[in-house]
């Protein structure tokens, strides 16, 4: 583990131990200064980034949790077929503003399904969505227009909302940088990789300040640095009151949600993960 | 308003920057028009006009399929259905438009006799209907290919079918068709008042189509609930 990764994973200890973000950001920053500075391994200089977090936490303790607010989504009885096969069988899943909720599950057992039944983007066969405020959505591909320029999206997406275009354009860009990302310039969307279009993806669906974000695997072709400050927003969000349900398989994460709906076949795994409130046959 | 002129202008970039297309677009009604060139000079502008509505439907069944994924998020975002095909349209019609202008000229320079505003409203009928009916396929067809075999299929008839018969008035240039023969052959005034009122007719049928579809398509679904923030 190189300097950078150590100070990545000091950051995201750190984010994941509620330490307030400015904090931790300063935190970071003096890490960095001294290790440019004195030079040397960080793990003689400081140890093992896990246990530097837990000694930063001890001595400047952490933000206090936001309590959560009122119901912001509430997805109820949620059955889909497909043919004679049925994908979701009563899945149940509520969230509060600042909430994280996780949905998991093996591949095809209705994940992006339920997300999309949440943004009343397909009908179920049964069950209802309840939803108070403004919806986003981040689908897990697509989603974006090839030959337009960067700026020209957050445009299009500010003009459904209201908003002019310099105010879009500069909102647009000012959420890009929140995932590291410098947006804007000449370049088609055709031309960004496939993690920058993903992040371009994500970015539209925070512009319009949803109230309830949904977002299905977001981060496919992140970077590891990325993918780091993809969490920190979620965690910013949260901690600005929105509801968040996020698609994922990457079980290591789960531990940065508050609610889990695993959509697992009950047979498949024998188990339920904490939280499950329904889901599968 | 905002939003409907916000989408039209991006349905017009992004169809300029694909120069290709473009290119293919202007190709497509000249190689109609020079074929046809040694022989009969009105099939020649009949030919041309067909090609300026097939280009124009080839265009928006893309621009609707290309679209098909953004849509939805949009509707999220804040856009009402017709806002989005209503905008899709109108650019569609300015690019039309704006691959008339080359075509309205040639035959001038040619040194063609014709009526030439039999020959601008020919081309703004084939305009009019040729967004809506690529938009409408486009809507229908989710997939490229069929869109496109569809398109090719009905253009087919459009060229082979009797202009005389009753079946010809079902295709939908067949208005184009009609003002066209008032522009080269001089005709009574009788084929420009037909072709006007079909080509007005079929636009509005093929608008209201894709209306229809793209409201239920996009329609809030009854399974979600919203309340205002509490």
């Amino acid at each position: 583990m190189n300097v950078d990764d150590w100070l990545r994973t000091l950051a995201a200890e750190l984010h994941q131990r509620r330490v307030a973000a400015d904090a931790a950001r300063h935190v970071v920053a003096e890490a960095a200064t001294h290790l440019r500075e004195g030079g040397g391994d960080p793990w003689v200089v400081f140890g093992p980034p896990q246990q530097y977090a837990g000694a930063i936490v001890e001595s400047i303790g952490t933000a206090p949790g936001p309590r959560p607010g009122p119901v912001r989504l509430h997805a109820r009885g949620i059955t889909k077929r497909y043919g004679r096969r049925t994908v979701l069988h009563d899945a149940t899943l509520t969230v509060r503003a600042g909430q994280i909720a996780a949905v998991i599950g093996a591949n095809g057992c209705g994940k992006s399904t339920f997300l999309r039944i949440c943004a009343g983007l397909i009908s179920p066969d049964a069950g209802d969505v309840t939803v108070s405020g403004q919806l986003g959505y981040c689908p897990q591909s697509g989603g974006t227009a090839d030959f337009l320029l960067v700026d020209e999206h957050f445009v299009l997406v500010g003009a459904g909302q209201g908003v002019a275009r310099g105010p879009a354009r500069r909102a647009g860009r000012a959420a890009a940088r929140q995932l590291g990302w410098e947006a804007g310039g000449d370049e088609q969307a055709r031309h960004l990789s496939g993690g920058t279009r993903q992040k371009l993806n994500l970015t539209m669906s925070t512009l319009s300040q949803p109230d309830v974000l949904l977002l299905d695997e977001p981060y496919q072709g992140f970077d590891q640095g990325t993918y780091v400050n993809f969490w920190d927003q979620l965690g910013r969000l949260r901690d600005a009151g929105t509801a968040i349900v996020v698609v994922t398989h990457l079980l290591n994460q789960l531990d940065r949600v508050d609610t889990v709906l695993d959509l697992t076949p009950a047979q498949q795994t024998g188990r339920r993960a904490p939280g499950v409130q329904g889901g599968h046959p | 308003m905002n939003r409907l002129v916000t989408v039209a202008e991006m349905t017009l970039r992004e169809l300029l920057r694909r120069r290709g297309v473009l290119l293919l677009l202007l190709l497509m009604p000249l190689t109609f028009y020079l074929i046809r060139r040694d022989a009969y000079l009105g099939q020649s502008v009949r030919s041309l006009l067909l090609g300026v509505g097939w280009a124009v439907s080839t265009a928006a069944l893309f621009a609707t399929t290309a679209a098909r994924e953004l849509e939805p998020r949009l509707r999220l975002a804040g856009y009402r259905p017709h806002h989005l095909y209503l905008g899709r349209m109108l650019g569609l019609w300015m690019v039309g438009l704006v691959i008339s202008v080359p075509f309205f000229l040639l035959p001038m320079v040619d040194g063609a006799n014709l009526r030439y505003g039999g020959l601008a409203a020919a081309l703004l009928c084939s305009v009019g209907v040729a967004a809506p009916f690529g938009m409408l396929i486009g809507a229908l067809l989710p997939r490229e290919l069929e869109g496109t075999l569809l398109l090719l299929t009905v253009v087919t008839v459009q060229m082979l079918i009797d202009p005389a018969g009753s079946g010809a008035k079902l295709t939908p240039f067949w208005s184009t068709r009609e003002i066209a023969t008032w522009a080269v052959d001089h005709t009574d005034q009788g084929y420009l008042a037909r072709g006007v009122l079909h080509g007005l007719a079929v636009t509005a049928l093929l608008a209201l189509g894709v209306a229809a579809v793209a409201n239920v398509r996009l329609r809030r679904r009854r399974h979600l609930r919203h309340l205002p923030v509490g």
